[in-house]
């Protein structure tokens, strides 16, 4: 449907456009004494054009409800994009066979896509768009990286349209806005729970790690990841940070980062790369030097070390035993999702990206139903009051919002590549396995 | 102002453009308004430096950078509003450019722009270095027209729009006067700038300077308008790269340029990206890329330039019109003295009578001079005096060293050794525009026109060195075109001249400047019969209103009737020097470079 929609609205523009490039042309013949006038009016007149496109008549189908995803669909980021759109379309296709949204006499949802692009300006035109040309959205979810969402809810949150986001910058919900709800734990705290979190797997391992050594690109995330860690929790836990390196991806040679770590002997290493190349340079140095597949075990930050393309360039054993803390992951009590996301779109696991994306339109669709009505301002209202209970997918606390627009009690999923896949070992009610933790 | 009455069709364009602003109620079509406008006003801003000097930048990210993290941090840290960010910002660009254009200009062409491409990239880590990887501008609920945030997006469009405005009219400002000039006559041949008396580094880092400032201005607003400033967003290679696409893809060298470009690729873009983008993803940038390749193939110098030569050969009246109105708005070369002069070129001299034997005080004296290129020694020990209103001639066979004695003479070059005195004063060491303001003027062999200006735009050039005001300068240009008898083709674009058009302008070019002593390097080279007797026609009589001449030349039949003196040059240093009839007869000289031929005719 979605498809012929867009069809129909490529098929205007060009007939709208066309017959001004025709009256541009008569003029052409008329006015012969300045071309740059001319050249004025074909410039004008183009965007005249556009202005002129009419945006699509606005149906008030009380038997569907527009829900909208702005994630990067071409791009740099297109991958994860996808997997998001699977996310999403699995919902929808899931609540609408349900019965869709009971309060609303069984409307359906109908899922708006639009693509962020990858830069901050084309995800800023795209959130125009969205608001612009979808006066009937009713809330909406994205759009992958922190930047992104940033301006993309400068623009939904002047139009009052609820988005729900994955992103984890802590900036995103700390703008005083209105209409912005963030399901994930923000970076700030996801950096305040992992360590106690690793501390305690590896306690239920039977081991306390004494020694700690960090190595971090210099990108923000990062860095923002690892800052308390150095200013407080290591000395709270009374562990000893061995070693701190920065790097600037991308790293030609990761011989001299491994040199130290293996000259400093940590219990664990916090390896924080952005860039693949980064991950594969360093965890194949790791296993050369005698230090890989967990006999120091590795823990990261972020989704990007537990894709599935990281398997295209390395090798599984080089993984074995790396963890990563992410916001959400499919988990125990998701296995008929990601039996679906298998089946239907060939993903091997369900990412945050996924899983996360999927949960946003459940969310949306409950606070219809507490809205009663397909209206976007009575919908944020909704996700500002509503109390979901606890969470079914993502990770730890409530389907609550605090007055910030964060998930109250947001917790985060510690996963650990075991076999070839990434599997969640923590929390313990979400836990696929058992974490293996290493004692050399 | 002159500025302002060629802006009029700008005007027409910007007023329209206005009223679609105010109808167009779409926020989202209202939102590409206000990105065209911006864009267009960064291309400007690349434009005043690479457009006009030919210096292309690939860093222009950098100031673009600098001005939108100037409002951003402004409004952050200090609460500032961007109504005085932006200016501030312009300011820090030009403080940017400053710094960049000084380590810069040492290099040329490619190496510069790779350096300037070295610039955003360092700018965006230590800004990521700094902690400032995600900014946004906070969001003022009470006073948001004070921190020009307005609800009412057709309002960021009249600003951008008073931003393009603005950007023209320096643009403009700087195209109609000597700075633009002498912009584009340093993009065209920067040696032909530097010996028509211009200080090339000096206009350059001005250049810089003021591209820098509105970059910095466009990147200010930029960032009100997109609110989250990163620093791939404002530093990143995309950044620099819409500068140069907007404006190679509108017309380089042009305010109508970046303009063009950016109301269509912007746009276009987009659309693409909005109807194709979840279709196909990444289809929209396979076809937005070819569409560029194919107009950059059909119209290599931009949308412009090809829409302006189709429009003057299909309505040539346009042609004559158009330049008249634009190059020569002072039509005043008549009413100077060389008008008259031009009315009675050329006229070939029937007799030939040497210039006065008598000249005790030479104008010019070179001693000793010489030049090695590694183990090549080009120039040896040179000297010889040029009394003044004489012609000297400079003959040897090729690789004597008779331009490398040009180059030494007008600063080009640095002698090893020895003195170049005029009127006493040694000019060794001096920069060519130095020289050249000291009164020695040159023309080169292989011709260097400044091929997209008018004849008398190109004599303009060279006239200001000694023109305190642009309207003196135009006085003396058009003096000097007279003089070589070129009066009736002053409106013609350079590119159509013949050979020997081509010779005369750059002669009126050297001339225009005032020159005390003007050296002529192979001006004869390439000329029919006729017109090289036309053009010693020209040279003759410049001496005879007083002028001293070096002249360099093969063609020795036309030489020995114009010349009073001889210097035959031989593997750089000074073979013999005399009369042209002792020169003519000397057996070495005939028998070595002449050969039995020329001594013959030198006997008849």
């Amino acid at each position: 449907m979605l498809r012929v929609e867009a069809a129909n609205a490529a098929a205007g523009d060009p007939a709208v456009m066309g017959a001004v490039v025709r009256d541009v042309g008569r003029r052409k013949m008329m006015s012969k004494r300045s071309l740059v006038r001319l050249l004025g009016a074909v410039a004008l007149l183009a965007t005249a054009g556009l202005g002129l496109v009419c945006p699509p008549a606005r149906a008030q189908n009380p038997s569907e409800v527009k829900v909208g995803l702005l994630v990067p669909l071409s791009g740099l980021y297109a991958r994860p994009g996808a997997v998001m759109r699977m996310g999403a379309e699995m919902a929808i296709d899931r609540i609408n066979a349900q019965g869709g949204v009971k309060k609303l006499g069984g409307a359906k949802l109908k899922l708006v896509l639009l693509d962020s692009g990858d830069t901050t300006e084309k995800a800023k035109n795209a959130a125009e768009r969205m608001v612009a040309q979808e006066p009937d959205l009713v809330a909406a979810s994205g759009s992958y990286l922190s930047s992104f969402t940033l301006a993309a809810t400068e623009v939904t949150e002047r139009a009052g349209l609820p988005m729900l986001t994955l992103s984890y910058s802590d900036l995103i919900t700390s703008r005083g806005f209105k209409y912005i709800f963030q399901t994930s734990a923000t970076s700030g705290s996801q950096a305040e729970q992992a360590l106690p979190v690793i501390v305690k797997i590896a306690n239920a391992a039977a081991f306390s790690p004494k020694k700690v050594a960090i190595i971090t690109d210099n990108t923000a995330a990062s860095i923002s990841s690892v800052k308390p860690m150095k200013e407080h929790l290591l000395k709270e836990l009374g562990i000893e940070l061995v070693l701190d390196e920065t790097f600037t991806p991308p790293l030609a040679d990761a011989t001299p980062l491994v040199q130290k770590v293996r000259a400093a002997r940590p219990d664990m290493l916090f390896f924080l790369p952005t860039v693949i190349s980064d991950a594969k340079l360093v965890l194949e140095k790791m296993n050369e030097f005698g230090m890989g597949q967990g006999r120091v075990p590795v823990i990261s930050f972020g989704i990007a070390i537990a894709e599935p393309d990281m398997l295209r360039t390395m090798a599984p054993e080089l993984l074995q035993g790396v963890m990563s803390a992410v916001g959400s992951w499919g988990s125990k009590g998701h296995e008929d999702l990601m039996a679906e996301l298998k089946k239907r779109y060939n993903e091997p696991w369900m990412t945050q990206n996924a899983i996360s994306t999927y949960a946003d339109m459940w969310v949306i669709k409950d606070a219809l139903e507490i809205a009663g009505k397909a209206d976007r301002e009575a919908v944020a209202q909704a996700l500002r009051t509503m109390d979901g209970g606890p969470s079914k997918f993502y990770p730890g606390g409530r389907i609550k919002f605090d007055d910030k627009g964060r998930r109250v009690d947001a917790g985060l999923t510690i996963i650990q590549w075991q076999s070839g896949v990434p599997v969640t070992v923590f929390p313990p009610d979400l836990a696929m396995a058992q974490a293996i933790w290493s004692k050399k | 102002m002159r500025a302002l009455r060629s802006l009029a069709p700008f005007f027409v364009f910007a007023a329209g453009y206005a009223a679609i602003a105010l109808i167009v109620t779409n926020s989202y079509y209202q939102s590409m308004l206000t990105l065209v406008l911006v864009w267009a006003s960064f291309g400007l801003s690349w434009n005043v430096l690479s457009g006009y000097t030919g210096l292309v930048s690939f860093g222009h990210a950098a100031f673009f950078g600098i001005g939108a993290y100037t409002t951003a941090l402004g409004q952050i840290h200090l609460d500032l509003s961007p109504w005085l960010l932006i200016p501030a910002a312009a300011a820090f660009g030009a403080l940017a450019g400053l710094l960049i254009g000084f380590p810069t200009f040492r290099l040329r062409g490619v190496y510069f722009a790779l350096a300037m491409l070295a610039y955003p990239l360092a700018l965006l880590y230590v800004f990521e270095w700094l902690g400032y990887q995600e900014v946004t501008l906070p969001m003022k609920r009470e006073t948001p027209a004070a921190y020009m945030q307005f609800a009412d997006q057709r309002i960021n469009t009249l600003l951008a729009l008073f931003l393009l405005t603005t950007m023209v009219f320096v643009t403009r400002m700087v195209e109609q006067s000597r700075f633009g000039m002498a912009l584009l006559a340093i993009k065209q041949n920067e040696a032909a700038a530097q010996a028509a008396g211009i200080d090339t580094i000096k206009w350059k880092l001005r250049a810089i300077t003021l591209s820098g400032a509105m970059a910095s201005a466009v990147g200010a607003f930029y960032a009100v308008v997109l609110l989250v400033v990163t620093p791939v967003s404002v530093f990143g290679m995309l950044v620099s790269a819409q500068a140069l696409t907007v404006t190679l893809f509108g017309g380089v060298g042009t305010v109508w340029g970046p303009v063009i470009g950016a109301a269509i690729l912007i746009p276009t873009a987009e659309t693409l990206h909005a109807e194709l983008g979840h279709l196909v993803p990444g289809i929209q940038n396979v076809i937005y890329g070819l569409a560029i390749v194919i107009l950059i193939l059909a119209a290599p110098e931009g949308a412009f330039w090809k829409a302006r030569d189709l429009a003057w050969r299909r309505w040539p009246k346009l042609l004559a019109d158009g330049v008249a109105s634009s190059n020569l708005p002072g039509r005043e070369e008549c009413g100077v003295p060389g008008g008259q002069r031009a009315r009675s070129h050329p006229h070939l001299p029937t007799s030939h009578s040497h210039a006065p034997a008598a000249a005790p005080v030479p104008l010019l004296s070179v001693g000793g001079l010489s030049k090695s290129f590694g183990g090549l020694r080009a120039v040896r020990d040179v000297s010889f005096d040029v009394p003044a209103g004489t012609i000297l001639g400079i003959i040897g066979p090729n690789g004597a060293g008779k331009t490398t004695i040009f180059n030494l003479l007008n600063g080009f070059l640095l002698p090893d050794g020895g003195q170049v005195l005029l009127d006493g004063r040694n000019l060794v060491g001096r920069r060519p525009h130095e020289v050249c303001a000291a009164g020695v003027g040159r023309t080169f062999q292989v011709m260097r026109p400044f091929a997209r200006m008018s004849v008398a735009d190109n004599v303009l050039i060279g006239a200001y060195i000694h023109a305190p005001t642009d309207d003196e300068a135009r006085a003396l240009a058009a003096d000097a075109v007279g003089r070589v008898g070129l009066a009736h083709s002053a409106g013609r674009l350079a590119s159509e001249l013949t050979t020997r058009e081509l010779r005369l302008m750059e002669l009126a070019r050297a001339l225009a400047g005032q020159p005390r002593i003007l050296l002529l390097d192979e001006t004869l080279a390439g000329l029919g019969h006729g017109e090289a007797d036309e053009m010693v026609g020209v040279v003759r009589s410049l001496a005879q209103d007083g002028l001293t001449i070096i002249i360099i030349e093969h063609t020795m039949k036309a030489m020995v009737r114009l010349v009073d003196r001889f210097v035959v040059l031989d593997r750089g240093a000074v073979l013999m020097e005399g009369s042209p009839e002792a020169v003519t007869r000397d057996p070495r000289v005939v028998e070595a470079y002449l050969g039995k031929k020329w001594a013959a005719y030198a006997q008849s």
